[in-house]
């Protein structure tokens, strides 16, 4: 193969620090998103000003809303950890919907089927989710690492089997007698304790926060966490450098999936103490889109999943008093997501001579 | 006659690197004319300007003895110039008459006619003995029919000048063998046909003329019936400078490499290296040289486990290598400098510690109990920095940041000083100024005394032959002989880099 060695022209001005340019890009697509959420109101014959107050208001009106931001956003921080260990490892796990699902079920199950003293059955239920939410993956990273199958499709796919699965486990086999499609409630024992007596934030919240900061010290702190950086930066390197890329692949996805379980888990557990038919919709994608907006970045992830909070909390007002709809929020958010993934083709198009290949759709 | 297409003292510069160094050269009508060099010679960026995909510093392009300006790839098409690239712009889901008139569609009453299509590209295909069904969709096709079909794509944009970028890389010998043919029909039918390969026995067997360039430069424009392929080497390998030999000892080490009968085929599946053996013992520099592209880049993988061989055995201080698995390989004790660092060898967004780090990230005094002690690494980085005169602000800087020379002294400072018994190096200095060249070369010599098995693989024959204790020469997958350095006449060794009489009669 003759590619004549063409030298980059080297140049001295001065370039943005990466962090620098990621938040001022998260910045450009958050005021690109606002602007063409405005423009959707006004279409919709609705006051763009009075929207985005409530919306506001509706996140961080009081502490009673405070809180359901911050209980709309712990799902989504967890899902995004899970995201995030993949993406930092190269790889992609779009599945986190789909075992959260499977988390959900499991830790409902082990809270309503079984008696355990107060504390411990919290933690077994929770343990059921993370293997459940690993087991889901198992298929998806195994041919990944086996044969190199493309885990984004097969990841996806895992999702519908997922949210089928649990929903056939609930309507048929352990359907709580009654009209709702909804299994037995779980016993109190299992319940992750609540923080404040006027929200259902509880626990997990702190869960949420210790798996981001616990992650992004596994990244920049520890030996292995090096070797799954330099996969996620460059996979080629990382073979050529002696890490068991192979073996690696497998561990990661399954610590992708088994998070994403997590998360589940404390949903259930957590906030309605019973497995119900589509019970966090869409809380996995939003994890995954915050994990991509925030770059990979686990710290990131905190914050990204709090707007993604705030918003869906937000929304919830904003329906009460506007005319303006909740989906306002679902095309505010794709908004964003067009903007980021712009960003990122572009990022990449400069970085394709160096040889880097994070994002690989 | 005057020439169908020229190019008068063309200069392009990129930075302060020549890419092409007042380079002229002119073919006719009806001729075959090769473009020959090895790698980074300056054949590409040549023909791009030609095309007009970039412009010259200085020089000029005539078209029939007429001087022309080639702003763009568009203007050049005008003139009647073609271009075939080594990497083919196909829509998959297409076919093969819509890629042809893709962008230049034939229409009816607005709407394309694809019968009128389908007809006109049939009939071109038949007039130069194409083979292409029209109809078929381009994803259905072997590489060669694609490659066909961006010939075509060139015929039916009216091309009386078709440039052929290493058409040959991506073939099979049949496929080559049906291309010679039908450029040569071409050639027949008035056309002219620039050909641009390293590959010396195809160039002598289809071409007319031959210009070589070196280094930008062009060496010489010959007729092929004047020229065998000893004499191309040497054309292009040429006689730059020439280092000093080093000091040698007597070499008494045990045997660290062993190959025995390695076969294995290359990524597209074609048999790469055909019946490799050879041994490598400790405080010895086995050489390898060869022209680029006759299966060095293979031998490397294999030896560092990046490939599978398809037959054969590694022995690893004499016990068999199990598996092919670079880290395996690393933990029996090799360390690799890879040919392409950019590839391979680096992390360039991460910064020049982190680079430094990688396969010390488990041990002591690096890391201890799971934990990287970055104090330890930034000041064992700036300890290296400083030791193999890598020229940076500090050690925090991003690799992707710092001139060729620099990156590859960091890939050299991490495998030289992780002290293996057996080093594998690829192209240690491409693209590396003198300076450093000089600084790498004082490295390997050192690792050598200090009693290291090395393999070094390199284009450069002056680098071999100043640095290598043993040199084997490599053509066709296979090595074609084993000459002493010392000894050795460049006749002799671009006598076996074409192959050698022997190999030859073999290789036919």
């Amino acid at each position: 193969m003759s590619v004549d060695t063409t030298p980059t022209p080297v140049r001295s001005s001065w370039r943005m620090p990466n962090w620098l340019e990621s938040i001022l890009g998260q910045l450009i697509a958050l005021g690109i998103a606002i602007i063409g959420g405005a423009i959707l109101i006004i279409l919709v014959g609705e006051d763009p000003i009075l929207v985005f107050t409530t919306l506001l208001r509706g996140a961080f009106g009081n502490s009673e809303r405070i809180a359901g931001s911050l209980l709309q956003a712990t799902p989504i921080i967890i899902a995004g950890v899970a995201a995030c260990i993949a993406l930092r490892g190269g790889l992609f796990n779009i599945g986190v919907e789909g075992q959260l699902y499977m988390g959900g079920f499991a830790a409902a199950f082990v809270g309503f089927q079984f008696a355990l003293p107060a504390g411990l059955h919290m933690l077994v239920a929770l343990a059921a989710a993370v293997v459940a939410g690993g087991l889901w993956i198992l298929i998806p990273a195994f041919f990944r690492a086996r044969f190199g199958t493309n885990e984004v499709v097969s990841t996806i796919l895992s999702n519908y089997v997922a949210i089928l699965l649990t929903s056939y486990l609930t309507i048929d086999v352990f359907k709580r007698p009654g009209g709702w499609s909804e299994t037995d409630p779980v016993a109190t024992t299992a319940y992750l304790p609540q923080l404040f007596e006027f929200s259902r934030l509880n626990f997990g919240l702190f869960i949420g926060l210790a798996l981001a900061v616990g992650f992004h010290l596994f990244l920049t702190r520890t030996s292995a966490g090096y070797g799954m950086n330099t996969m996620g930066a460059n996979m080629k390197f990382a073979e050529y450098g002696g890490i068991a890329v192979k073996r690696n692949i497998l561990i990661i996805l399954l610590c992708s999936g088994a998070v994403g379980g997590l998360a589940g888990g404390v949903e259930t557990l957590g906030v309605h103490h019973r497995f119900m038919e589509g019970f966090a919709p869409g809380f996995g994608f939003d994890g995954v889109i915050a994990a991509l907006l925030a770059n990979g970045s686990p710290i990131g992830v905190i914050f990204t999943a709090l707007f993604f909070g705030a918003l869906r909390a937000g929304s919830l007002l904003m329906e009460v008093e506007t005319n303006a709809s909740r989906e306002v929020i679902t095309v505010f958010q794709a908004i964003i997501i067009l903007c980021v993934s712009a960003q990122i083709l572009l990022r990449r198009r400069r970085d394709s001579s160096q040889g880097e290949r994070r994002w690989k759709f | 006659m005057a020439f169908a297409v020229e190019m008068v003292g063309v200069s392009k510069s990129f930075g302060p690197v020549a890419a092409n160094k007042d380079v002229s050269f002119g073919a006719r009508k009806g001729e075959i004319h090769a473009l020959v060099g090895e790698n980074g010679a300056g054949k590409t960026t040549l023909m791009n300007i030609l095309f007009g995909l970039m412009q010259p510093d200085s020089g000029e392009i005539r078209i029939d003895g007429k001087p022309v300006v080639m702003d763009s790839p568009r203007t050049s098409i005008g003139l009647g110039l073609g271009m075939v690239h080594q990497h083919f712009k196909l829509v998959p889901s297409l076919t093969v008459a819509e890629n042809i008139f893709l962008g230049m569609e034939i229409t009816k009453a607005g709407l394309v006619d694809r019968k009128a299509q389908s007809d006109k590209a049939r009939a071109l295909s038949e007039e130069f003995g194409l083979q292409i069904d029209p109809d078929r969709k381009i994803h259905e096709l072997s590489v060669g029919a694609e490659q066909r079909v961006e010939i075509l794509k060139v015929l039916a944009r009216g091309a009386k000048v078709v440039i052929l970028d290493e058409p040959t890389a991506v073939l099979t010998p049949q496929e080559s063998r049906d291309l010679f043919r039908i450029i040569r029909r071409f050639a027949d039918a008035g056309m002219t046909v620039i050909f641009i390969s390293h590959h010396l026995d195809e160039v002598l067997e289809v071409s007319d003329t031959v210009t070589v360039l070196r280094d930008g430069a062009v060496v010489g424009t010959r007729p092929t019936k004047e020229l065998d392929e000893d004499t191309l080497v040497k054309m292009m390998v040429g006689r730059s400078v020439n280092f000093d030999r080093r000091a040698r000892k007597e070499i008494s080490g045990e045997t660290v490499l062993e190959l025995r009968e390695i076969f294995a085929r290359d990524d597209r599946g074609l048999p790469a290296l055909r019946d490799v053996s050879l041994k490598v013992r400790a405080g010895e520099i086995v050489g390898i040289v060869g022209v680029d592209g006759n299966g060095q880049t293979e031998l490397a993988e294999v030896v560092s486990g990046l490939r599978a061989p398809s037959h054969g055995e590694i022995f690893l201080d004499g016990k068999a290598v199990e598996g092919s698995d670079p880290r395996h390989m690393r933990e029996a004790g090799l360390a690799h400098v890879p040919a392409d660092r950019l590839v391979r060898g680096v992390n360039a967004g991460a910064s020049i510690s982190a680079n430094i780090l990688m396969g010390r990230q488990q041990e002591a005094p690096l890391a201890q109990n799971g934990l990287i002690r970055w104090g330890k690494v930034r000041e064992f980085a700036r300890e290296l920095m400083q030791r193999f005169d890598i020229r940076a602000k500090d050690e925090t800087i991003a690799v992707k940041t710092l001139s060729g020379g620099n990156m590859q002294k960091v890939v050299v400072a991490r495998e030289f000083s992780q002290h293996m018994p057996l080093l594998l190096i690829d192209q240690p200095t491409r693209g590396v100024d003198i300076g450093a060249m000089e600084r790498i070369h004082d490295e390997i010599v050192t690792r050598r005394d200090a009693g290291a098995a090395i393999l070094l693989i390199s284009v450069q024959i002056d680098e071999i032959l100043a640095l290598a204790d043993r040199v084997l020469v490599m053509f066709a997958g296979g090595i074609s002989g084993e000459v002493d350095p010392t000894t050795t006449t460049e006749e002799e060794i671009g006598h076996l880099m074409a192959g050698g009489s022997r190999n030859r009669e073999a290789a036919a």
